[in-house]
């Protein structure tokens, strides 16, 4: 029996209670239900259009103009399927992947010349093992430190790749890697550890997508036949009451690939990978209904020249300068009620002896203190079924500004629905220059099964 | 082939005829004696146990007398795996596991309920997107916002709480009668310092004189007004202990209102400690092999 939406419940007149109203639960023969190997699948099948809606142009004070017209950037079917099973006691595989086909005015159609374009990509793919106090996981999987959601200054280990601005969460567009990880659960404490034997790097924008700009020369991987990259790292987790701490230590490579042109003046682009050591820490503490969340980072031999802006590459500075880093994060978060939360995260980063190594008239590109914030609402209504949120970004500086608003409405337990609206401002200190008054809507319809 | 709990009507009347010199003895008890033993019974569902669970939210009206949802309820079933801890197991270390929606499957929090007042409890959650466990703040610091959810619904870290009885002031109000049944009415006002991490002004109890069990829980604001009613039905004995099958709290509030039906309560199951951790979020090979063992004490 379903009531208006009106009717109200009031607490002064005594009332009735159906006791049959979840009685169907009751019913429900647990033996009668069969397994079947399509349980370990879960897919949710999406068609995606965003585009830019502002028809205005940018402008590079003292370098150019551009002209900016509304135009649609994606228009893709995807499937995300994911499969998990645990197949043997102690064993589990679990497999993610995601098929994309680009339709008519995607931005990877029109960079294929025309055709449909259809792309496969393997996400996660792990044998897992677990016995005793210990377990072992091989194969593409991501590995997460620090305690600060979204922009955490230890969350560096996998790679990231951006191609749309409607996926703006990092765990979105975190990419997994072939690891080994091995856990040890101790009674007081836990370790887990990490091998990564073929380290992979931030992959270049995609052509045709709003991060690619055309280099001056191509693009390439890093030529491995140098000598072997490793990356490997172990980190410290114990739990005390009302709070979580961990230290960790790593030796990685830097995630961004760095580009200098090539000796002739001619051919591909060098590009230059840099290691460096990690010293991290970082903790929570519960507070009522307040969760603290901090990240710290120390990171030694950094390139003090790499460009940092996720998903595109730098041709620029080729100063090849080491420096020591110091990095925090800093995360609030409280829960209003069950329907409504605010977080707020900080990052902020800093180079040690900036000026140390600089030839006469060199600057950094970050200079001073350098990161960012995070404002993230949330606001679920209609009993869960619309879930309202906003994100607002920027940088320290106050140079960048992306705001979002997004609405997501799950018509039934297969069927949803979502919209985002995108907007981004900024002045000419900030590589986000290039998206200045930009206006982005983007709407999904998926299907979960 | 898993006990099923409704084969054991027999067990249940025995047991009831048992308890029958219970009630007796009972009308002497004090308040504080009554919580007790009603925290004694809560605590008995969770210890060394085994569950598996419905829980159903959706926004409720009144329909010719009678409380019915607005809306489709979402539905998501659970299995829960708890123990005692700590002096005469009075803590409570827990961790459900949620096995439907298919979009939510294997989500996983852990909880650890002290009875000691001056312990704040404890909440992990596993978010696969984060690929991480994540501390949820679970504590309410005033009156205008809700302790940590379970899973979304109105249920929340507070209403499952136990123990801390040392920070209530206890009342027994009257004895009455509620849904058929004998009860005694008991308010509990929490002292000064427990009201700082409570919701709850005053909360009201129904508690069924024979089987130690909440028919009716009523939750005041600082107002002095109702914003939430728990009721308790369907009571019947699981593996010997009186269990409401059936618990729907209504938050008067917001007008929505969640079920918790218990499909399954399994108890004297060996739960190894190693169990009770974070791993069991985190490490999908060690939980489903022990839960199959855990499972498999049943046949």
């Amino acid at each position: 029996m379903v009531l208006d939406d009106d009717v109200q419940f009031d607490a002064d007149v005594d009332f009735g209670f159906d006791d049959d109203l979840f009685g169907a639960a009751f019913n429900e023969d647990s033996s009668a239900s069969s397994a079947s190997w399509l349980d370990d699948f879960t897919i949710k099948i999406t068609q995606q259009f965003s585009g830019q809606i502002n028809n205005h142009s940018v402008d590079i004070p003292s370098l150019f103009s551009f002209p900016r017209e509304a135009e649609l950037e994606t228009n893709r079917l995807g499937a995300n399927i994911r499969y998990q099973n645990a197949f043997a006691p102690g064993w589990l595989l679990q497999a993610s992947g995601q098929i994309r086909s680009y339709w008519k005015d995607d931005y990877e159609y029109e960079a294929e010349g025309g055709k449909i374009d259809v792309e496969y990509r393997v996400n996660e793919f792990f044998l897992q093992r677990s016995f005793d106090q210990h377990s072992l996981k091989f194969g593409r999987q991501t590995v997460v430190w620090g305690e600060t959601t979204g922009n955490s200054v230890l969350d560096i280990i996998n790679t990231t790749e951006f191609r749309a601005f409607p996926i703006i969460d990092i765990e979105d567009a975190r990419l997994n890697q072939w690891l080994l990880v091995w856990d040890y659960f101790g009674e007081d404490s836990n370790f887990s550890s990490f091998l990564n034997i073929y380290p992979e790097f931030n992959p270049p924008a995609v052509r045709g997508s709003p991060f690619f700009f055309e280099p001056a020369f191509n693009l390439t991987d890093y030529d491995r036949d140098s000598g072997l990259q490793f990356e490997a790292g172990t980190k410290w987790r114990k739990s005390f009451e009302g709070s979580d701490i961990s230290f960790m230590a790593a030796y990685l490579y830097e995630n961004q690939m760095r580009f200098e042109d090539p000796i002739s003046g001619i051919g591909d682009a060098v590009a230059q990978v840099n290691d460096f050591f990690l010293l991290g820490f970082s903790a929570n503490r519960a507070v009522g209904k307040l969760l603290l969340n901090f990240d710290l980072a120390y990171s030694h031999d950094v390139q003090a020249d790499s460009f940092s802006f996720p998903g595109t590459a730098s041709l620029a500075n080729p100063v090849n300068l080491k420096k020591d880093q110091i990095g925090t994060s800093f995360g609030f978060e409280y829960a209003i009620s069950n329907e409504q939360s605010i977080s707020l995260g900080i990052q902020a980063q800093k180079l040690l002896d900036e000026d140390e190594g600089l030839l006469p008239g060199q600057s950094l590109i970050n200079d001073g203190v350098f990161g960012s914030w995070l404002v993230r609402y949330s606001n679920t209504l209609m009993n869960s079924d619309l879930v309202i949120s906003s994100t607002l970004q920027g940088d320290l500086n106050a140079n960048s500004l992306l705001a979002l608003l997004g609405v997501d409405y799950t018509v039934n337990d297969n069927w949803a629905v979502g919209g985002q609206i995108i907007s981004i401002t900024s002045n000419d200190a900030s590589p986000l220059i290039f998206f200045d008054e930009d206006v982005r809507l983007a709407a999904t319809l998926s299907y979960s099964f | 082939m898993r006990r099923n709990i409704l084969g054991k009507g027999l067990v249940c009347l025995i047991a009831a005829g048992l308890l029958f010199p219970l009630q007796i003895i009972a009308q002497d008890l004090s308040a504080r004696e009554i919580m007790e033993e009603l925290e004694d019974n809560r605590r008995a569902t969770s210890n060394s146990a085994l569950s598996r669970m419905q829980l159903s939210t959706c926004k409720f009206g009144v329909r010719e007398g009678k409380i019915t949802c607005a809306e489709r309820p979402r539905v998501k079933s659970l299995e829960s795996v708890g123990k005692g801890y700590g002096t005469d197991l009075r803590d409570t270390r827990s961790v459900a596991i949620l096995l439907e929606p298919a979009a939510e499957r294997g989500i996983g929090m852990l909880s650890f309920i002290y009875d000691d007042g001056a312990r704040d409890n404890e909440t992990w959650l596993y978010l696969s997107a984060l690929g991480r466990v994540k501390r949820i703040a679970s504590g309410s610091s005033d009156d205008e916002t809700e302790p940590g959810s379970l899973f979304g619904s109105e249920f929340t870290t507070e209403d499952q709480d136990t123990g801390k009885l040392d920070e209530y002031e206890i009342n027994l109000l009257e004895e009455t009668v509620e849904a058929g049944r004998e009860v005694w009415k008991i308010e509990t006002i929490p002292n000064e310092e427990r009201a700082l991490k409570s919701r709850y002004s005053r909360t009201v109890l129904y508690v069924d004189k024979e089987r130690f069990v909440e028919l009716r829980i009523e939750m005041y604001d600082q107002y002095g007004k109702e914003i939430k009613r728990m009721l308790g039905s369907r009571v019947e004995q699981m593996n010997g202990i009186w269990v409401a099958r059936s618990t729907t709290i209504m938050n008067l509030v917001t007008n929505r209102l969640s079920n918790m039906a218990f499909l399954e309560m399994h108890t004297g199951i060996d739960v190894p400690d190693e169990f009770l951790t974070q791993r069991t979020l985190t490490d999908a090979a060690f939980r489903e092999t022990e839960l199959e063992k855990l499972r498999a004490q049943i046949n």
